[in-house]
């Protein structure tokens, strides 16, 4: 017996939402009947492979393309959803980048640029995004483990990610009387194309961080999974909160082994 | 503006060095250009012309004549 899908009729849109974890998000969310909107940085036909994916699933899928460091480019994404859909259900809060310097290397043009794409976009398009949750909606943010670890030279994009998760908070209390649930996953290492670059060689020891102790390391669609389920009606009395997903990697000294291993 | 001017006149301003002179061989790293300054200007220059920089082909440029050849070639493949 086909599964009921269970984001049928849903207007979703997933910021950075062409690849990697991103894409595997709209994938998710198209497999589950939802109908996405896919924002995108520089890549048009990287977008476009992802929209005809999301089609072959069923959904119907559109493209924009919008530098979310800019507060006009975001205006501009949201005037287009407003045009063509009036209105939206799910938000995801997915697009990132950083600039990759110890505290101390750190520079304001690299701060700002992290901080802007990071932090401030998830504000401006969670305005935005408010106002067209006519019937209420689900907002979920996507950070990491730097948000409360300390990586080598992620300083910028880790103190970004905590902002992103004050926000998560703040946000689920002020929209919560219009039926609007937010949250935020903290991901992991996840396992992508370009960390693949990095364990190629089969020679080379396994760095601590590429297991859990659930024995692999989090996939793209792991987290697809958990976001697809916080854009559910089962997960409404969940607000504001931050699910960690990284196979427990976070609760056990980085030596430690895996129970495969 | 000629595409040339443009290119010039977008990483000239990226770089934050508004009165420097560059030649056909002056390179990105001669402008001390770091990440985000070369990020910044792609992006730039995809929104100034509408078109779609390959990250890859860029591997092969080695300077901004290169550069400013490749730019050109882009927009008029966009017609």
């Amino acid at each position: 017996m086909a599964s009921e899908k269970i984001l049928r009729g849903k207007i979703a849109l997933i910021t950075g939402g062409s690849r990697g974890i991103g894409r595997a998000i709209t994938l998710k969310l198209a497999a589950e009947g939802a109908d996405v909107i896919i924002n995108y940085f520089r890549k048009t036909s990287t977008a476009e492979l992802t929209a005809q994916e999301a089609r072959d699933r069923g959904a119907s899928a559109h493209i924009i393309k919008a530098n979310l460091a800019e507060p006009e480019k975001i205006e501009g994404m949201f005037h287009e959803i407003e045009a063509k859909f009036g209105r939206l259900d799910i938000f995801i809060n997915n697009a990132a980048s950083g600039v990759a310097r110890s505290a101390l290397e750190l520079d304001s043009r690299g701060w700002d640029w992290t901080m802007d794409i990071n932090a401030r976009a998830f504000l401006l398009c969670a305005q935005r995004a408010a106002r067209l949750m006519k019937d209420g909606g689900k907002m979920v943010a996507i950070s990491s483990l730097g948000s409360r670890l300390v990586l080598p030279i992620y300083t910028a994009v880790g103190v970004s990610k905590a902002a992103l998760e004050a926000l998560t908070r703040y946000l689920a209390i002020e929209l919560a009387p219009q039926g609007i649930c937010v949250n935020a996953v903290a991901a992991g290492a996840v396992e992508t194309e370009a960390l693949k670059m990095y364990t190629a060689d089969p020679n080379l020891p396994k760095p601590a961080w590429q297991t859990t102790p659930a024995g692999r390391m989090v996939k793209p669609e792991d987290i697809a999974d958990l976001v697809a389920f916080l854009c559910t009606d089962q997960a409404d009395m969940i607000r504001g909160q931050t699910i960690v997903i990284d196979g427990g990697v976070s609760l056990t000294p980085l030596s430690s082994p895996s129970p495969k291993d | 503006m000629s595409v040339e001017e443009t290119v010039k006149k977008i990483v000239t301003r990226i770089v934050r060095k508004p009165d420097i002179n560059f030649s056909p061989t002056t390179t990105f790293q001669d402008l001390e250009a770091d990440s985000l300054d070369i990020v910044q200007i792609l992006v730039a220059l995809e929104d100034t012309y509408d078109i779609e920089i390959q990250d890859e082909e860029l591997q092969k440029v080695t300077n901004m004549g290169e550069f400013i050849a490749y730019i050109e070639r882009k927009v008029a493949e966009k017609g």
